[in-house]
C-alpha cells in the first residue's frame, strides 16, 4: 500500500509550504529538522527512546481498530494502568525478577479494567465507544488526581508536584544503554533506552502473533473486515470485539512504563498526557498493523523532535507537528479511499 | 392516440440480451400487464422507461412524439411515474411531507402546507386514495404506504404509472383496495403498467397482457382472450435441457425437518405461515417459488436464527432453535449464501483463509489456538485443485477472482466441510456457464454421498434439472410437492403462481 | 440572599451551557444531514482561539465573531470534503481534525502572541449583562431559528431527508452532496458562535475541556432534536455551574466533583440507549447511482 508513503510525503510538502508562508525557505526548514533529529547519535537515540511509549500507544489503538472498535480511551487506560502498576511497584516486596513482570502485568490489568466498562457498554447496550471512552479519559484524569493527592500520596517526599511514594528499587526499569554500546551503537547515558523497550518488543511480537498466527486474531481481523460475513461463518462477533477492546486496554496500560519506572521512579500527577491521542494518529498512519505501527511510531517520534528543532532553529512553531500529523491521516485515508474505489470500478468493468 | 409506445427496444448487457426488439404500447385509460419469469427483461424495460438505462436501439414515444429520457427526474417531468417494490419513502416524516418532498410549495423558503394539502385531498378523492396526511409513514400499514407512493406520482402529474409487483407486500384486502384505485385512475384517462407474477390478479384487472420471455415479447393479447394455463405456457416456453445426469434417488432418513414454521416480518406480515417440509439424506429438495414468498426467511431460520412465532426446525431429530451459528455449522449445516459479497467471503483475505472460514477454529487448521498455516494452505491447494478454481495461487485475495470463481470458492468450502445438510441459496446467480455446470455436478455429488441438499432457486430450469423432489413455496408455505417424474415446467410454473391444481 | 444566589446560578448556568448548546445545535444540523462529526472539540479549540485573536487584531469583538465563524467554516469544510466528496470514514476524519486542531491553536498562538499556551488578554468583549457574557442570551433566539429552519422550511425538510433516506432524496431530484456540505458547515458555524461565549477574554490551551464531546452526549440525549439537545446541554451546563458554585460546600473530594459532567454523560447515554435514534443514514457515506 503506497498510501502511507504518499500521505507522509504530501504532509511534508505542506509543512514546507507553511514554513515558506512564515518566511522560512525549505532549505532552512529541512536543516532545522535535521539538526534536531538526525544530526548526531544523541538526537537519534532520543527519537528511539520517545518512540517506545508511542509504539505501545499505537499498538493498543491498532489492536482495537483491527476489530473495528474505536478505542479513543487509551489516554485514560494508561493513567489507570500506570497507577496500578506503580502501586504494585511501591507496596509489594518482591525480588526483582518477580517484581518486574508483576509490575508489567499489573499495568496491563489496570488498563484492561479501565477499558472494561466502555467495552461492556458497547457490547451489551450498543453505546458507541467513541463517546464513552472519551468520557472515561476525563474521569480517569480526575480519579488519578484524587488518588495521587490523597490516599496514595507520598507525603514527606520533597517535591513540588503531587506524587506517590517512591517505587521499590526492585521494580525500577534499568537502562539498556551499555548493551547498545557493546554492540557498537553509541547511546549517550542520559537517553532512556530501558526495559520498556524489551516490553515493547515482546508486546509487538505477541500482538503480531495473535493477529496473524492465532485463531482469535483471525477472528478479530474477520470481524473488523465484515461483521456480516463473520456472523455467517459462526464467529461470535460480540465476544471477539470485547476481547479486542480489553486487549487494547491492557496494551494501553503499558504506555506509561518508561516514564514511571525508568525515568521518574514515582507516579506523579504530571504524567505525560496526550500519548493516547498520539497513539490514534500512529495507529491510523501505520495502517493498524504491528509492523506499520513500528514505522509510524518512529516517524511520530521523529516528528516530535523535528518540532523542537523547528522551534529552536526556525520561526516555525513546534505545534505545527500536530497540524502535519492530522493532515497526514487525512491524506492517507483519502488516498486509500480513492484508490480502493478506482480498483473496484476497474474490476466492475472487467466482470461485467 | 397511443399514450406510450416503446418500439424495437434492444438493450444488451455483457453476456445477456436483456431486451431484444421489444415493442410495447399503452393506450390512455388502459391497464396493461407485463408478465414474465425472473430475468425475462421486464424490469430492464421499465428501467429504460424510467430513465435509469438508455436503450441501445429503439425509440420511446409519448403521445406519438419520440423522446429521450435522460434520468428519473426527466421521466417524472414527462409524466412517467414508477412505484418501486422497495418504497422510496422517509419513514419518520408525515404523509404530506413525503408527497411534497422535492416539489414543495414555499414562500421565501418557508414551507406552505395548506395549498398542497388541498390539492392532494382533491387527488385523493378523484383516485380513491384516502390517506391521513398528518400520519407518520412509519406508522402506516404497507398498503397505505403504497398509496403514499402513488400519491407522490399523481401530485407530480404522472399520466403513465408503472407498478413493479405492487401486490407482493399487500394483504388480500389491501389488494382489493389497490385495484379499486387502479380502476379509478384508469377512468381518469391515465395509463397503468403493471408488472406481476400473480396471474389471478393480472387476469382480473388488466385490459391487455404482454408476455416477455428471454428478452423478447412472446405475445400481447387482450385479457379476455387469456387463460392462466395459456399465459403460464407463454411465460415458460419449452424446458431447457441442462446436461445433468444423475442416477435415480435413493433417499435415506430425514435430515432436516421444518415443522409448521410461523414468522412475522417487522411490519407484522406473515412471512412464514405454517411452513413444513422434510429433506432426506441423499436427495436434492428444490424449493421453487417466486422471490419474496418466504424463501430467504426460511433459509435464515435454518442457517442462522429466527424469531419464530411458532414451529420448530429439527436436524436429525434434534431441535436447532437454541443453537447459535457456530453450533449449527459444527453440527453439520452448510450454507451457500444468496449474496456472496455481503455474506460469503472476506474479500481482502486470501483464498486459503476464506476456504477454512467457518471451521477455522477446529483441528487440523488450528492446534490449540495457533493456526497451522501449513495445513491451511495445503487444504486450500487441494480444494483449489478439486474444484478447479482459477487463481494464481491460494494466497490471492478473494476480491481478485471473477464472480464464478468466487462462488466456486464458497461451494468448495461448504462441500469440503462435509455437512450433513447443505443449504444452497441461488447458487448459480451471477455465475458464468462453466462454473454453473460445475456447481451442478458438485450438488449432485453431494447427493450421491448421502448428503441432504436444500436447493433454493428462482431459476426453474435449475430446480427441475437437479431436484429429486420439488416443493413450491407460496405466501410462506409449501402448497404442493412434486416428485421429479411428475414435475413439468408448466405445472410447476403454474403452481408457483398459487394454483395448486389436482395431481 | 437566597434569591440572589438563585438568579446568579440561573444566569451563570446559561453562560456555561451556551458553548455546549451551540456546538450541539451544530451537531444537530450535521448529523441530521447524515454526517457524523466527532471533531466538534477540535472545531471549538480553533474558534476559541480565532475569536480572541480576531478581536485583538482588529480591535473589535465583531471581527472576533467573523473570524470565529470563518475558522469554524474552514475546519468543517475539511471534514465535508473528506467525508462527503471522498466518502472517507467519518470517525477517522473527525479524529484527524481533532489532532489537527490541537496544533492549529497553539501554532497560531505562538505566531500571534509569542506564547504557545495562551494568548494575550482580550478586552474587546460583548457587554456584560447581569454578570455574564451577553452573547449567551443569543442562544435563545438562535435555537428558535434553528428549530424553525429545520422543521418549517423547504431547506430543512430536504436536509432531514438526506440524512434519513438519501436514495429517495436522489430520485426526487434533491442534491444530496450539497445539502450534506451545508449540514457539516453549519456545525462549523455553530462552533464559531460557541466560542463567543466560551471565555473570549483570553485563550488558553485546552480551555475547551471536552465540551465538544459533551455536546455529542447532549445531541444523543436530545434525540437529535434542536430544542431537546439544547435542553440537554443546559442540563450539563447547569450541573457544571452547580459544581463550581458549591464545590467548597460539598463534602466529597473536589476531583470527584470534577468528574460530574463526564459521569453524567455516561449515565445519560445509558438511560437513552435504544430509544434515541440517529437519522437512518447517519454515518453512512452516500454513493449516488447503483
Amino acid at each position: 500500500m503506497f498510501s502511507p508513503i504518499l500521505g507522509v510525503l504530501a504532509a511534508i510538502v505542506v509543512l514546507l509550504l507553511i514554513a515558506m508562508v512564515i518566511g522560512e525557505m525549505p532549505g532552512k526548514t529541512l536543516d532545522g529538522i535535521y539538526r534536531f533529529t538526525l544530526a548526531n547519535a544523541s538526537r537519534l537515540a532520543t527519537i528511539f527512546s520517545m518512540a517506545i511509549p508511542l509504539f505501545l500507544a499505537g499498538l493498543a489503538v491498532a489492536m482495537a481498530f483491527q476489530a473495528n472498535v474505536f478505542n479513543i480511551g487509551v489516554e485514560g487506560q494508561y493513567f489507570i494502568g500506570g497507577l496500578v502498576g506503580a502501586v504494585a511497584g511501591i507496596y509489594l516486596r518482591l525480588p526483582a525478577y518477580l517484581h518486574l513482570p508483576v509490575v508489567v502485568l499489573a499495568s496491563m490489568t489496570g488498563g484492561a479494567l479501565w477499558a472494561a466498562i466502555p467495552a461492556l457498554l458497547k457490547v451489551r447496550m450498543g453505546i458507541h465507544e467513541v463517546i464513552s471512552t472519551i468520557m472515561f479519559n476525563n474521569i480517569a484524569a480526575a480519579l488519578v488526581n484524587f488518588l495521587v493527592n490523597g490516599p496514595l500520596s507520598g507525603r514527606g517526599e520533597k517535591s513540588l508536584e503531587p506524587q506517590t511514594l517512591k517505587i521499590q528499587p526492585t521494580a525500577l526499569f534499568g537502562k539498556l544503554n551499555h548493551w547498545f554500546n557493546a554492540l557498537g551503537l553509541k547511546v549517550p547515558r542520559h537517553i532512556y533506552l530501558d526495559y520498556s523497550l524489551i516490553v515493547a518488543i515482546v508486546m509487538g511480537f505477541l500482538v503480531w502473533f495473535l493477529l496473524y498466527r492465532m485463531r482469535q486474531g483471525f477472528e478479530i481481523r474477520a470481524v473488523g473486515t465484515s461483521l456480516e460475513v463473520s456472523q455467517y461463518a459462526g464467529i461470535r462477533v460480540k465476544r471477539v470485539q470485547l476481547t479486542a477492546f480489553l486487549a487494547s486496554g491492557a496494551l494501553a496500560g503499558l504506555v506509561g512504563l518508561q516514564e514511571i519506572f525508568a525515568i521518574r521512579g514515582v507516579y506523579t500527577f504530571e504524567i505525560a498526557a496526550g500519548l493516547g491521542f498520539d497513539g490514534i494518529a500512529i495507529a491510523l498512519i501505520g495502517g493498524n498493523s504491528p509492523i506499520g505501527v513500528i514505522f509510524s511510531s518512529v516517524l511520530f517520534a521523529f516528528l516530535k523532535q523535528a518540532g523542537y528543532g523547528l522551534q529552536l532553529y526556525t520561526a516555525v512553531p513546534n505545534a505545527i507537528i500536530y497540524v502535519i500529523s492530522g493532515l497526514m491521516i487525512l491524506f492517507i485515508v483519502v488516498i486509500n479511499e480513492v484508490t480502493t474505489r478506482y480498483i473496484r470500478a476497474l474490476r466492475r468493468k472487467e466482470a461485467a | 392516440m397511443t399514450l406510450l409506445k416503446m418500439d424495437g427496444i434492444t438493450k444488451v448487457f455483457p453476456g445477456v440480451r436483456a431486451n431484444d426488439r421489444v415493442t410495447f404500447d399503452l393506450a390512455p385509460g388502459e391497464i396493461h400487464a407485463l408478465v414474465g419469469e425472473n430475468g425475462a427483461g421486464k424490469t430492464t424495460l421499465m428501467k429504460i422507461l424510467y430513465g435509469l438505462y438508455r436503450p441501445d436501439s429503439g425509440t420511446v414515444s409519448i403521445r406519438d412524439e419520440a423522446i429521450t429520457i435522460k434520468n428519473p427526474r426527466d421521466a417524472i417531468a414527462r409524466g412517467i411515474g414508477m412505484v418501486h417494490q422497495h418504497f422510496m419513502l422517509v419513514p419518520p416524516f408525515t404523509v404530506l411531507e413525503n408527497i411534497i418532498l422535492g416539489r414543495e410549495s414555499q414562500t421565501a423558503g418557508v414551507l406552505r402546507l395548506e395549498e398542497p394539502a388541498r390539492e392532494i385531498a382533491e387527488i385523493m378523492r378523484r383516485n380513491g386514495l384516502p390517506v391521513d396526511l398528518a400520519a407518520r409513514v412509519e406508522d402506516l400499514p404497507v398498503g397505505l404506504q403504497q398509496r403514499v407512493e402513488i400519491l407522490k406520482l399523481l401530485y407530480r402529474g404522472a399520466e403513465i404509472l408503472v407498478f413493479d409487483e405492487p401486490s407482493a407486500v399487500l394483504t388480500p384486502q389491501e389488494v382489493v383496495e389497490l385495484f379499486k384505485t387502479f380502476r379509478m385512475m384508469r377512468d381518469q384517462g391515465k395509463g397503468l403498467i403493471f408488472i406481476s407474477h400473480k396471474l389471478d390478479e393480472v387476469l382480473e384487472i388488466a385490459d391487455r397482457i404482454t408476455v416477455i420471455r428471454r428478452g423478447q415479447v412472446v405475445r400481447t393479447l387482450a385479457s379476455r382472450e387469456a387463460t392462466k394455463p395459456l399465459i403460464a405456457e407463454l411465460m415458460v416456453g419449452k424446458p431447457v435441457f441442462l446436461h445433468v445426469e444423475k442416477a435415480p434417488a435413493s433417499p435415506g432418513k430425514v435430515v432436516l425437518e421444518a415443522r409448521q414454521l410461523r414468522q412475522r416480518s417487522e411490519r407484522g406480515n406473515l412471512v412464514l405461515d405454517g411452513l413444513s417440509l422434510e429433506v432426506r439424506a441423499g436427495e436434492i429438495y428444490g424449493l421453487a417459488g417466486v422471490e419474496g414468498n418466504g424463501q430467504s426467511e426460511l433459509v435464515h431460520a435454518i442457517t442462522e436464527s429466527a424469531r419464530l412465532e411458532a414451529g420448530d426446525i429439527f436436524l436429525e431429530g434434534r431441535s436447532i432453535s437454541q443453537w447459535d451459528v457456530r453450533t449449527r455449522r459444527d453440527r453439520g449445516i452448510g450454507h451457500i449464501p444468496e449474496d456472496r459479497h455481503r455474506y460469503g467471503l472476506l474479500l481482502p483475505f486470501s483464498l486459503a483463509e476464506n476456504l477454512v472460514l467457518g471451521q477455522h477454529h477446529r483441528r487440523p487448521f488450528v492446534r490449540g489456538s495457533v493456526v497451522d498455516s501449513g495445513r491451511v494452505r495445503q487444504y486450500a491447494r487441494e480444494s483449489i485443485e478439486k474444484f478447479d478454481i482459477r487463481t494464481p495461487n491460494e494466497l490471492t485475495p478473494a476480491h481478485a477472482l471473477s464472480g464464478g470463481n468466487q462462488q466456486k470458492v464458497i461451494v468448495a468450502r461448504e462441500m469440503r466441510f462435509d455437512p450433513i445438510l447443505l443449504v444452497a441459496a441461488q447458487p448459480t446467480r451471477g455465475v458464468d456457464v462453466g462454473a454453473t455446470e460445475f456447481i451442478y455436478q458438485q450438488l449432485i455429488a453431494a447427493r450421491e454421498r448421502g448428503k441432504a441438499v436444500l436447493l433454493v432457486s428462482a431459476d426453474l430450469d435449475e430446480i427441475l434439472s437437479l431436484s429429486d423432489r420439488i416443493g413450491v413455496i407460496f405466501k410462506g408455505k409449501i402448497i404442493r410437492e412434486f416428485r421429479q417424474e411428475e414435475a413439468t415446467k408448466e405445472r410447476v410454473g403454474l403452481c408457483m403462481t398459487g394454483e395448486k391444481q389436482s395431481a | 440572599m437566597f434569591l440572589a444566589t438563585l438568579t446568579d446560578f440561573a444566569f451563570r448556568g446559561l453562560e456555561m451551557s451556551a458553548p455546549i448548546a451551540f456546538c450541539a445545535l451544530g451537531a444537530v444540523f450535521c448529523e441530521k444531514s447524515g454526517v457524523v462529526n466527532i471533531a466538534l472539540e477540535g472545531f471549538l479549540s480553533v474558534t476559541a482561539f480565532t475569536v480572541v485573536w480576531g478581536s485583538i487584531a482588529y480591535h473589535s469583538v465583531w471581527m472576533g465573531l467573523v473570524f470565529a465563524v470563518l475558522s469554524g467554516v474552514l475546519m468543517s469544510l475539511i471534514h465535508a470534503v473528506a467525508t462527503v466528496t471522498f466518502r472517507v470514514n467519518q470517525i477517522v476524519s473527525g479524529v484527524a481534525l481533532n489532532t489537527l486542531a490541537v496544533g492549529v491553536g497553539r501554532f497560531l498562538s505562538q505566531k500571534a502572541f509569542a506564547q504557545e499556551t495562551q494568548s494575550a488578554a482580550n478586552s474587546y468583549l460583548f457587554p456584560t449583562v447581569l454578570h455574564i457574557n451577553s452573547f449567551a442570551f443569543a442562544l435563545i433566539p438562535i435555537v428558535a431559528i434553528c428549530w424553525f429552519v429545520l422543521y418549517k422550511t423547504v431547506f430543512g425538510l430536504r436536509l432531514r431527508t438526506v440524512g434519513e433516506n438519501p436514495e429517495a432524496a436522489d430520485t426526487l431530484g434533491i442534491n444530496v452532496h450539497s445539502l450534506r456540505y451545508v449540514g457539516v458547515i453549519m456545525s462549523g458555524v455553530m462552533c464559531g458562535l460557541a466560542a463567543m461565549v466560551l471565555y473570549p477574554s483570553k485563550w488558553v490551551n485546552g480551555m475547551t475541556g471536552g465540551r465538544g464531546y459533551i455536546a455529542l452526549a447532549a445531541l444523543i440525549f436530545g434525540r437529535w432534536h434542536p430544542v431537546y439537545a439544547v435542553l440537554a446541554a443546559l442540563l450539563f451546563g447547569y450541573a457544571d455551574t452547580f459544581r463550581i458554585m458549591f464545590e467548597s460546600r460539598i463534602p466529597i473530594p473536589s476531583q470527584f466533583v470534577q468528574m460530574l459532567p463526564y459521569v453524567l454523560a455516561i449515565v445519560v447515554l445509558v438511560a437513552v440507549r435504544g430509544k434515541s435514534r440517529a437519522p437512518a443514514a447517519d454515518g453512512i457515506p452516500y454513493e449516488p447511482g447503483e
